[in-house]
C-alpha cells in the first residue's frame, strides 16, 4: 500500500505516466523518468525509433514523431521554427534508438550535428532492433548473438560518440541509467548549452539481452565498471571521464547476458584485450584535447 | 523571369518563414534564388540546407508542426527520395506548400522534364496544381499557401511546372504588389496539428485509422471548391485568374477537345488557334488540377463533346490503358450512361519537345476518330510516328 502510494506521488508530479507498454526490467522507461526529471516542462521531444519510443508514448509532455528513418530531421524544422517564433525559452530533445542512429538516419544525425542545430541528440542504445525481434544493427557489440547473427556479431560496435565529437559540436556525453546523478549532471550540462548536444546511453533490455529483468541496473553497471560502456563527456573538444572504474573483467558483464553465452574463450579473450586497448586509451587523453 | 525564379518569388511574397531544401536540377535555380533572396535581405526566412530530399521533407515537417509556414521544392528522384515522407503531412494536416519542378525519372529519361514525378505521388494526399507558365507559378504559389492553410482544407499543395520549359524558360512576368499579397494572405495561423508545450493536443488513437482518411478524402472534396474560390478571389485583386481546376480554351462549339496539362498547354493554344481558324472543330482543355481529380468537370465535358482526347506526357507501365491522366478520366467519363469517345496519347516523355506538329496530329487524330466513330488504338505513342515536316 505504502508502495503504491509512493508511485501514485511520484507519477502525478512526474511529465512520463505510470505504467508502460515496454517489458518488465527495460531500461527505456527508466531513461526517460531521469531525463525528464531535469529537462522540465518546457520540453519538445521529437522522435521514433519503436523501442525507445515505447517509453516516450507514456510522456505528457509534446512529442511528435515519424518514423526511425527520421532522426534528427524532424527537430531540425522545428528548431527552425523556434527561431522564427523567438522561443528560446523551449528545449528541444531528439531522441533515437541505435538502429536509427548508427544505421539507417546515421546521415542525419551527422548532418544535424554538422550544421550545429540546436537541440539535445539522443541515443537510447538498447544495442539491436529490438522492436521488430532482436535484429543486429550497427551498434550491436562484437560477439553479440541477435536473430540475424546467429553465431555471434562479426564487427565491433560503432564509436558514434567519438564520431559525432569530430563534428565539433559543443557537448558529448556518454551515460548509463546505473548512474543516475551522473547521468542527470550531464542532461543539465547539455540544457545549458547552445547548438548541438549528443547524449548516447546504452539501456539494459533483458528482453533482447536475455538475463533476468529483475538484475536490470545490475547488468548495466556492470557495463560501466568493465568498461564496456565508459562514462565521459567531451566538451569543446577535451575529453573528460566522469567515472574510472578500476579494471574488471570483461567476462563478469559478458557472463551475466544469455546474448554471450555461445562465446568461446579466445572470444572472451579477444574482447577482453580490445577492452584494455580502449580504457588504457581513455585514461590517457583525460582532460586531454582530442578533437582537432 | 523564369519559373524558378517566379517560384522563389511566390514563396518570398507568401512570406515563407521555413525553407528546407536540396539542390537538384532542374529546381536548382530556385532555391539558389531564394538563397539569394534572404541573403539580400530582401526575405525574411530561415533557410536549412538539409544533406538530402528525405531530410528537406522531414524539416518541412518539423517547421509545420511548430506553426511555422514552410516553403520547398524538389524534382524527380528528389521527389522520389522522399516520398516516405510525402504521406506525413495530408496526414497530419499540414499545408507545407512545396513546388515539383517536373524531371523525368531514371533511368530511361534525362534531365528534362515528365510527369511522372509528381504523378507517382497522386496517393499520397498532396494536391497537385499544373502551371504552364512563369506567371501562372508564382500567382499559383501565393494562392497555394491560401488554400493549404485554408481552415476547411489544411492540406500541402504542389504546384507543379515543367523543367527547363518553364523553370528555366523566361516569360514576362508581374511580381504582385507584397502589401496586396499580404491583404490576400494573411498569417498562419495554424490549428489542426500543435506541438508547443502548454498548447499542444494528442492525436487519436489507431481505431480511427478509417475515420482519419476519410477526413483527408473530404478535405479533398472540399479543396475543389476552395481552389476555385481562392483563384477568384485573387482574379479580383490582381487581375490574373486560372479558372480553377480545368480552363476550357477556344472550345466554343467544337467537337472534340485535346486535354493537356503543363508547359505544352502554351503550344496547344497555338496549333488549336490556327486550326479553328481553318474551321476544324477542336478545342483544348488545359488540365491544372490533378489532385482533387476535377470529376465532375470531365463528366460535364463528355456531355459536352463527342471526343475526348488526352494528352499524357507519363506513362504506367503494364496499364495498357494510356498515361496516368487518361486512366482518370476515363474513370470519370464512365459514370456518364452516354459517354464520349475517349482517345489516348503519350508524348513527350522524358522532356523531347512536344512539337506543334505532334499536336496538330493528336487533333487530326481525334477528329477522325469522331468522323468514324472509332478509336484507333488504346493508346497512340506519337513520337513512335514519323510525322514528317514540322509545322
Ligand atoms: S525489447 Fe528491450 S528495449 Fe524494447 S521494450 Fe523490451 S526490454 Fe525494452
Amino acid at each position: 500500500m505504502e508502495l503504491n502510494k509512493l508511485f501514485d506521488e511520484y507519477y502525478e508530479k512526474s511529465y512520463i505516466q505510470g505504467g508502460t507498454t515496454c517489458c518488465p526490467g527495460c531500461g527505456g522507461p527508466l531513461f526517460w523518468r531521469l531525463a525528464l526529471e531535469v529537462l522540465g516542462a518546457n520540453t519538445i521531444l521529437y522522435g521514433d525509433g519503436p523501442c525507445a519510443y515505447c517509453a516516450i508514448r507514456n510522456i505528457k509532455l509534446p512529442t511528435f514523431g515519424i518514423h526511425f528513418s527520421f532522426a534528427a530531421d524532424g527537430a531540425t524544422g522545428i528548431a527552425a521554427a523556434l527561431r522564427v517564433k523567438g522561443r528560446k525559452d523551449i528545449t528541444l530533445v531528439s531522441s533515437a534508438g541505435d538502429g536509427a542512429t548508427g544505421d539507417i538516419s546515421f546521415g542525419k544525425v551527422s548532418a544535424a550535428a554538422e550544421r550545429n542545430e540546436n537541440m539535445i541528440q539522443i541515443c537510447v542504445d538498447n544495442e539491436a532492433y529490438m522492436n521488430t525481434g532482436v535484429q543486429k544493427s550497427g551498434l550491436t557489440p562484437f560477439g553479440a548473438w541477435t536473430t540475424t547473427t546467429p553465431l555471434g556479431k562479426e564487427a565491433p560496435k560503432k564509436e558514434i560518440p567519438m564520431i559525432l565529437a569530430q563534428h565539433k559540436i559543443p557537448y558529448v556525453a556518454t551515460a548509463s541509467v546505473a548512474y543516475p546523478k551522473d547521468f542527470q549532471k550531464k542532461i543539465i550540462k547539455a540544457k545549458g548549452i547552445e547548438g548541438f548536444k549528443y547524449f548516447h546511453s546504452v539501456i539494459p533490455c533483458p528482453t533482447g539481452w536475455r538475463f533476468d529483468p529483475a538484475k536490470s541496473i545490475e547488468v548495466i553497471r556492470l557495463g560501466v565498471q568493465t568498461w564496456a560502456w565508459p562514462l565521459y563527456e567531451i566538451e569543446g573538444g577535451i575529453l573528460k571521464l566522469t567515472m574510472k572504474p578500476k579494471r574488471r573483467p570483461i567476462e563478469d558483464y559478458l557472463k551475466a547476458q544469455n546474448r554471450f553465452r555461445h562465446l568461446t574463450d579466445d572470444q572472451v579473450k579477444h574482447i577482453q584485450a580490445m577492452t584494455d586497448q580502449k580504457r588504457e586509451r581513455l585514461l590517457q587523453q583525460d582532460g586531454k584535447r582530442i578533437i582537432f | 523571369m523564369d519559373g524558378n525564379e517566379a517560384a522563389a518569388w511566390g514563396a518570398k511574397l507568401s512570406r515563407a518563414e521555413v525553407i528546407p531544401a536540396y539542390p537538384i536540377t532542374p529546381q536548382t535555380e530556385l532555391i539558389s534564388q531564394i538563397a539569394a533572396l534572404i541573403s539580400e535581405g530582401i526575405m525574411d526566412a530561415e533557410y536549412i540546407k538539409v544533406e538530402g530530399e528525405h531530410t528537406a521533407m522531414a524539416a518541412a515537417i518539423g517547421a509545420s508542426v511548430a506553426g511555422a509556414r514552410v516553403f520547398t521544392a524538389s524534382a524527380s528522384q528528389g521527389i522520389a527520395f522522399m516520398e516516405e515522407a510525402l504521406w506525413m503531412p495530408p496526414g497530419r494536416r499540414l499545408p507545407i506548400v512545396m513546388c515539383m519542378v517536373n524531371r523525368a525519372m531514371a533511368p530511361i529519361g534525362g534531365l528534362r522534364p515528365d510527369h511522372n514525378d509528381a504523378l507517382m505521388q497522386r496517393d499520397t494526399g498532396w494536391i497537385q496544381l499544373y502551371c504552364e507558365n512563369s506567371q501562372e507559378v508564382i500567382d499559383t504559389v501565393i494562392q497555394s499557401f491560401k488554400i493549404g492553410e485554408d481552415k476547411r482544407v489544411c492540406l500541402p499543395v504542389a504546384p507543379c511546372y515543367d523543367g527547363y520549359f518553364v523553370s528555366a524558360t523566361a516569360t514576362p512576368t508581374t511580381i504582385p504588389d507584397q502589401s496586396e499579397v499580404d491583404d490576400f494572405l494573411p498569417p498562419y495561423v495554424h490549428e489542426m496539428y500543435n506541438i508547443m508545450p502548454g498548447e499542444h493536443k494528442p492525436t487519436g488513437g489507431s481505431s480511427d485509422i478509417a475515420k482519419a482518411r476519410y477526413e483527408v478524402e473530404k478535405a479533398h472534396e472540399r479543396a475543389r471548391g476552395i481552389i476555385e474560390e481562392v483563384d477568384k478571389e485573387f482574379g479580383k485583386r490582381f487581375g490574373r485568374c486560372y479558372d480553377g481546376l480545368i480552363e476550357e480554351y477556344n472550345c466554343d462549339g467544337a467537337e472534340a477537345v485535346l486535354v493537356t496539362m503543363g508547359s505544352m498547354t502554351g503550344t496547344a493554344r497555338d496549333v488549336i488557334d490556327e486550326m479553328r481558324g481553318k474551321g476544324k472543330s477542336i478545342g483544348l482543355v488545359k488540365l491544372k488540377g490533378f489532385r482533387p481529380f476535377p470529376t465532375e468537370e470531365f463528366r460535364k465535358l463528355g456531355k459536352k463533346y463527342n471526343a475526348i482526347a488526352v494528352v499524357d506526357r507519363n506513362n504506367s507501365y503494364g496499364s495498357a490503358g494510356g498515361g496516368i491522366v487518361s486512366m482518370e478520366v476515363a474513370r470519370a467519363l464512365y459514370a456518364l450512361d452516354d459517354r464520349p469517345l475517349l482517345v489516348n496519347f503519350q508524348v513527350g516523355l522524358g522532356g523531347s519537345d512536344v512539337t506543334m506538329r505532334q499536336i496538330e496530329y493528336m487533333a487530326e487524330e481525334t477528329l477522325e476518330a469522331v468522323e468514324t466513330g472509332k478509336v484507333k488504338s488504346v493508346v497512340d505513342w506519337v513520337e513512335l510516328h514519323d510525322l514528317g515536316e514540322v509545322m
